[in-house]
């Protein structure tokens, strides 16, 4: 029936082996002590980490709000100067978008998803640290330019050519690029490793129709990240090269065009908004069957909500550029997006209500405040639908009656299910339970704080109360309603404390909760709790969606250790991997364990922008090199290499590979999903360009040459032929010709520095220069663009080299050379987009005019 | 078409009982539902039925969703359910947004079908707006922050900007439009109702943003056309002559950045002063015209404005500072 | 052991059509329009006439895979307690049952993004 080979019987009860066995995965999964702690890199601990952080930066963004209501609270006050209320808006929207609310997506999902897929780690352990590292140094570092008065003040949203002009908008917006920009590095790790988590490490028979909803959306909101985060990279690269350099993207007297920043920062900034709320969606979703004791209504609607709004949220971005300008019919395809994705956003509500209808649900803390968010989102989904409505936007745009609009969908769909979460999951953390009185007390302060802060501030949009106002004239009529929304935000803020104070306090206090204290159907409550670090005891067969209900007696055979992998003899951390429809096991996969390269790494890439910020160009190469050598160090010690065995039994007869290469092993995929997101991002880079073309009515303008075409065409070859003999590498080390391959691999550099040179080369002799015209800084930022990709392609392809001489790769063990080749595929496309982009297209387009 | 005329609009007419307008804010200069302009009025027609239907929705959704979690389980549920998600999860909100989609749709064509009778140039500025009137046969007329606009007549506002993104918007009248480098954006307006509105800048645009207004000055049209004979005149010559005003203004370095027409100031930085004394209010919007306002805006501009462009001139001797606002407030 | 490929055993790829087919739809419309207002004409006929053409092209595309997606899930409406099954099948059905329901959403979606073309005469 699962489709897995037969599978041999239990192992009868022995207390000596359970015992041995657990000592074994102890010695293996224990967490070092000490301040060594700071090296683990186990997802539970992670996890956790990642929440803490993520709610600690929820709260400064909160005390920020409080400043923002604090100052608004009467007319003409002066409780905060212009100047700092500037930064503290600016930092309350990024803090809280940045740095709680897509982080705390991947904070509960690295927390709860391996544990929901019984697996006992993520597949890349290191770099769920790397990125948590990553989090933590940007956030700090952007957070804190506030107590220098230094902090970002241009708008969370950043426009230009405000924030290009480096004499109005200081080291602040420096900052929010630089230190965005790489904490959105983090952000596309996790979203790697969570997609390759999902599709890769789920237990045994769980086929794709079986996998819980969760994991659902955890696949599709990491897709999500992948395709919305990278054009914001690519907006943030134009517009730090634009404040650094003075190249010309968003200058109008240059060619340059300030609606292209907008244009790129929605692409992601509308998807965004559905990558916070899904995962919360999701987290109800996982929720309810629990505390509604029944099965979900409609498991494949939800399936098909989650893909459809995904894709339906990527046509959304222009409905926040309603009042640019835009033409009519232009306007009308994003407001017919707009409403559309309420369609599939109203038919995942309605699978939740249709499951409490049909199940028995009983009050607890979670299922209020899971009504909460109910009653919230669904009235900042009906604002949602008008201001979709391009006329109404027209008023509404940029008022405060948006301000309530998207506190409505972001607190509602995205901060009441998060804090139902915390109660339900608290206890899976801690093994203890959170007070229900308190909890009770919480939401009400919190429910009815945010709705007298937030109800009446959509009277003082429509009273013609515009947003990001640091003061506002007494004469107006604003004053009884803001002061009326700055008394809800304490009542909201005290709700938050009593929150807070029950997480905080000492466990003692706390009721123990027993090990599945919400009768839950999902394999998380298979864990055995604090002091067991390796998650699950043994990873079981799943034939059901609610294997914790229809499959009778799970628990005890998973905790006694007779299903697979119970032991880690060895002590190695590891894990099964299965295919990615039927989930039937293809082979073990070793996870390194603690380490300090992870932190240095990530401090190493932390001090390359930080150190940019300040235009400290040689300390940042010095770093950047750093980071290189320690990611090298990373990967040479801790991943691929031959298996001192083959294989490996996981008991009851099923013997797995060892090693994977290729498009089963789970680097590939990463390397996949990798070059999938960079794609993307260079895609923002080609829209640039195509945008520009369609602005203006001559591009290339009059007085820029298009880069020569014979360069061009020379520089096409030479790349091709890299690529080519990386491939000729990988072929002749699989038929066990070494000598060749290793030759192809050597002769790699050259052909691609030639590539690269002919490009440099190809745009310098008609002497463009990106500081004169959008045109010339935009075939220079391909070249860039290129020359970088190229320079990474040329040190994997050393790295695989020195592998193959150090005989850590033969012909059967070659990972890492596959997937430097998939590397070189897709660079191999983005060289001859960018080529035919900058070579031939001038001659076409210029045919056409 | 609602009859334009001189009384305030408020509401569906249904709802129009006595503490609405208190409640809506009617009566307030900057309210989207003051309904002083045609547009704002097309607007408004959609705001009271998306209210209504909002309402009734949110009703609808949060007793069903009580009724859910009261009512026992039951076999036959899950068949129950299923029909719940299609028909209130996908049929009925699919009729409900295409309705939405259409209508908005619709009334977005209604808005651009106007043909302008009349065109006038706005150029944002950090943070003020300079606004230009040129009718063929006369002489441009150029003053800042304040926009006056015939009353009935279909006036298109050329937008455009040299700084920032700035986004001019006066609720009463209509809706906002953005003012883009780069690029001439149009707004149509159509006022109905005669009166002083308030506008502002609706997109952040740096430091002082928060205090970028201006006013809508709505007259009759033969009014309108009086005025600007009078604004295309240069400034008012016993203005010039009386008191030594025009060389406070030029000692003290004014005409660098200021122009008043018919004298050699003329800078082009600052607001066009040619007139400034008929205008209602200073400092974009900010206060009204007073001579005591006006002298503190000279002396203290930063504390009434704060981040504002123009210098404070605090060391100008006290009798310097009254001719000059004296001559300023004589520049009708 | 053998696995079963994403592409043509998994069905995998009618799940994602139907969305990729109005993103498609949704770019050359926007495109289409932006490239025409941009160029400074200001009749919008021709480009609304290419839109709608691409409008059927693309319901007819989704027809195609909502027939297909029948098939896989063996049925319109009809509902089975069976796509949560342990089988192959049933993974089968269970994408079937999910493509179909994505092409009715993505067909809704389709033909409202062709909606501003008729209705608007003017860029």
């Amino acid at each position: 029936m699962t489709g897995l080979p037969d599978i041999g019987p239990a192992p009868p009860d022995d207390a000596a082996r359970d015992r041995a066995e657990r000592d074994d995965l102890l010695a293996a999964w224990e967490t070092p002590s000490g301040f060594r702690r700071l090296s683990a890199v186990n997802n539970s601990l992670i996890g956790r980490w990642y929440l803490g952080t993520a709610f600690g930066f929820f709260l400064f963004a909160g005390v920020l709000a409080l400043m923002i209501r604090t100052q608004l609270a009467v007319p003409d006050n002066s409780f905060l100067s212009m100047e700092l209320y500037n930064q503290v808006f600016t930092l309350h929207g990024t803090a809280m978008m940045f740095l709680f609310a897509i982080p705390i997506f991947e904070a509960v999902a690295i927390l709860i998803l391996p544990e929901m897929l019984g697996a006992r780690d993520l597949p890349f352990p290191r770099l769920s640290a790397f990125g948590f590292w990553c989090f933590v140094i940007g956030g700090t570092f952007v957070c804190g330019s506030i107590f220098f008065g230094a902090a970002p003040n241009g708008g969370w949203f950043m426009y230009a050519p405000l924030s290009s002009d480096t004499d109005q908008t200081g080291i602040g917006t420096d900052i929010w690029l630089l230190g965005l920009s790489f904490i959105e590095v983090a952000s596309i790790a996790a979203a790697i490793e969570l997609i390759v988590g999902v599709l890769k490490c789920r237990p045994p028979g769980m086929r794709i129709n079986l996998m819980p909803l969760y994991c659902w959306y955890v696949l599709v909101v990491a897709g999500m990240i992948l395709f919305a985060f990278p054009p914001l990279i690519a907006g943030d690269l134009l517009l730090e090269m634009e404040r650094a350099f003075d190249w010309a993207f968003f200058d109008a007297d240059r060619g340059g065009d300030p609606l292209l920043w907008q244009h790129l920062f929605w692409i992601f900034g509308h998807p965004e908004v559905y990558i916070i709320f899904l995962p919360s969606i999701a987290l109800i979703a996982t929720m309810l069957p629990a505390l509604a004791r029944t099965r979900i209504v409609g498991h494949s609607w939800i399936v098909l909500s989650a893909i459809g709004v995904a894709f339906l949220s990527f046509g959304l971005w222009v409905h926040h550029m309603f009042t640019t300008g835009l033409p009519n019919i232009s306007l009308g395809f994003f407001s017919a997006a707009s409403e559309a994705v309420a369609i599939p956003t109203g038919i995942q509500i309605f699978c939740l209500l249709a499951t409490v209808l049909v199940g028995r649900a009983t009050a607890s803390v979670p299922l209020l405040f899971a009504g909460g968010a109910l009653a919230i989102f669904v009235f900042g989904g009906l604002t949602g639908v008008m201001v979709a409505v391009v006329p109404f936007d027209f008023q509404a745009h940029d008022s405060h009656f948006v301000v309530a609009h998207l506190h409505y969908t972001l607190i509602g769909g995205m901060l009441f299910p998060i804090f139902a979460a915390v109660y339900y999951w608290h206890p899976f953390v801690t093994g203890r339970m959170l007070s229900p009185r308190l909890g009770r007390w919480a939401f009400w302060l919190i429910f009815a704080g945010f709705n007298i802060t937030f109800l009446p501030m959509h009277w003082t949009g429509v009273l013609g109360m515009p947003r990001r106002v640091w003061t506002y004239a007494e004469e107006m009529g604003w004053g009884a309603l803001n002061m009326t929304s700055t008394i809800g935000a304490y009542i909201l803020a005290t709700g938050v404390a009593i929150m807070v104070f029950d997480v905080v306090r000492p466990r003692r206090f706390k009721a123990p909760a027993g090990v599945d204290p919400w009768k839950a159907p999902t394999l998380e409550w298979l864990r055995e709790g604090p002091g067991h670090p390796w998650g699950i005891r043994s990873v079981p067969v799943i034939t059901t969606r609610y294997p914790l209900w229809q499959q009778p007696g799970l628990f005890e055979e998973v905790t006694r250790g007779k299903w697979f992998l119970a032991d880690a003899s060895g002590g190695h951390r590891e894990m099964i991997v299965t295919d990615i429809l039927d989930a039937r096991p293809m082979f073990v996969q070793r996870v390194p364990g603690p380490g300090w390269v992870t932190i240095l790494s990530a401090a190493f890439l932390g001090a390359v922008f930080i150190l940019a910020t300040w235009h400290l160009w040689t300390a940042a190469v010095l770093c950047g090199g750093g980071f290189l050598a320690t990611v090298l160090w990373w990967l040479w010690t801790g991943t691929g290499g031959v298996p001192p065995t083959p294989e490996r039994d996981c008991g009851r007869g099923l013997i797995l590979p060892l090693y994977a290469s290729g498009n089963g092993s789970v680097g590939w995929w990463a390397m996949f999903i990798t070059m999938i997101g960079d794609t993307t991002a260079f895609a923002g880079l080609v829209f640039a360009y195509a945008f520009f073309w369609t602005v203006h009515p001559a591009f290339p303008p009059p007085g820029s040459e298009p880069p020569g075409l014979p360069t061009a065409a020379l520089a096409a070859l030479s790349l091709s032929v890299a690529w080519l003999l990386m491939t000729v590498a990988q072929g002749a080390n699989r038929a066990g010709r070494g000598s060749l391959s290793r030759w192809a691999l050597a002769i790699v550099p050259l052909a691609a520095a030639a590539g690269v040179a002919s490009l440099v080369l190809a745009a310098g002799a008609v002497g463009l220069d990106p500081t004169r015209h959008a045109y010339d800084a935009t075939v220079w930022v391909l070249i860039l663009w290129i020359g970088v990709h190229v320079a990474v392609g040329v040190i994997m392809d050393l790295y695989c080299l020195a592998r193959l001489m150090a005989g850590r790769m033969d012909a059967s063990h070659d990972a890492e050379l596959r997937n430097s080749v998939l590397y070189w595929n897709f660079l191999l496309v983005q060289a001859l987009v960018t080529i035919a982009v900058i070579g031939l297209f001038p001659l076409v387009s210029g045919g056409i005019r | 078409m609602r009859s334009p005329g001189t009384r305030t609009w408020c509401g569906p007419r249904l709802l129009r009982l006595a503490p609405l307008p208190v409640l809506c804010g009617c009566e307030g200069r900057h309210s989207w539902l003051a309904g002083a302009g045609a547009e704002a009025r097309a607007i408004e027609s959609l705001f009271w039925p998306f209210l209504i239907g909002s309402a009734i929705v949110w009703t609808a959704v949060m007793a069903f969703a009580v009724f859910a979690y009261r009512s026992a389980a039951s076999d036959k549920g899950e068949r129950v359910g299923r029909a719940v998600i299609l028909w209130g999860g996908a049929v009925v909100p699919t009729i409900v947004v295409a309705m939405l989609l259409l209508t908005g749709l619709l009334t977005l064509r209604a808005l651009s079908a106007r043909s302008p009778a009349l065109t006038v140039q706005v150029d944002g500025e950090q943070w003020w707006w300079r606004v230009a009137y040129r009718v063929p046969g006369q002489a441009e007329v150029v003053t800042a922050n304040e926009i006056r606009l015939p009353r009935g007549e279909t006036a298109e506002l050329l937008l455009t900007s040299d700084d920032v993104i700035h986004s001019l918007w006066a609720p009463a009248l209509g809706g906002k439009m953005d003012m883009v480098p780069g690029r001439t954006n149009r707004l149509t307006l159509t006022p109905l109702t005669i009166g002083s509105w308030g506008g502002l800048c609706a997109e952040y645009c740096g430091a002082a943003h928060a205090q970028m207004r201006f006013e809508v000055v709505v007259t009759e049209p033969e009014a309108f056309r009086d005025w600007l004979a009078d604004e295309a005149m240069p400034a008012a010559p016993e203005a010039l002559s009386e008191g030594g005003g025009l060389d406070a203004f030029l000692d003290a370095g004014c005409g660098a950045c200021h122009t008043i027409r018919g004298t050699e100031a003329d800078g082009p930085v600052g607001p066009d002063l040619t007139h400034v004394g008929g205008r209602g209010r200073i400092g974009a919007g900010l206060v009204p015209l007073t001579a005591a306002n006006l002298s503190r805006w000279i002396s203290h501009t930063d504390d009434v404005k704060p981040g504002v462009r123009m210098p404070a001139y605090p060391d100008l001797a006290p009798e310097a500072l009254d001719r000059l606002v004296a001559f300023l407030m004589a520049l009708k | 052991m053998t696995y079963p490929r994403i592409i043509d055993d998994g069905s995998v790829w009618i799940v994602i059509m139907p969305p990729v087919i109005w993103a498609g739809h949704f770019l050359a419309a926007y495109w289409i329009a932006a490239v025409w207002c941009a160029r400074g004409m200001g009749v919008l006929a021709p480009a609304a006439w290419a839109i709608l053409a691409l409008t059927l092209i693309a319901l007819a595309a989704i027809g195609w895979i909502a027939r297909i997606a029948t098939v896989r899930y063996e049925g319109l409406l009809r509902h089975e307690a069976s796509i949560a099954d342990d089988r192959e099948r049933s993974r089968e059905r269970f994408l079937g049952h999910v493509a179909l329901l994505l092409c009715a959403l993505n067909a809704v979606a389709v033909i409202f993004t062709a909606a501003p073309s008729l209705v608007f005469g003017q860029c």
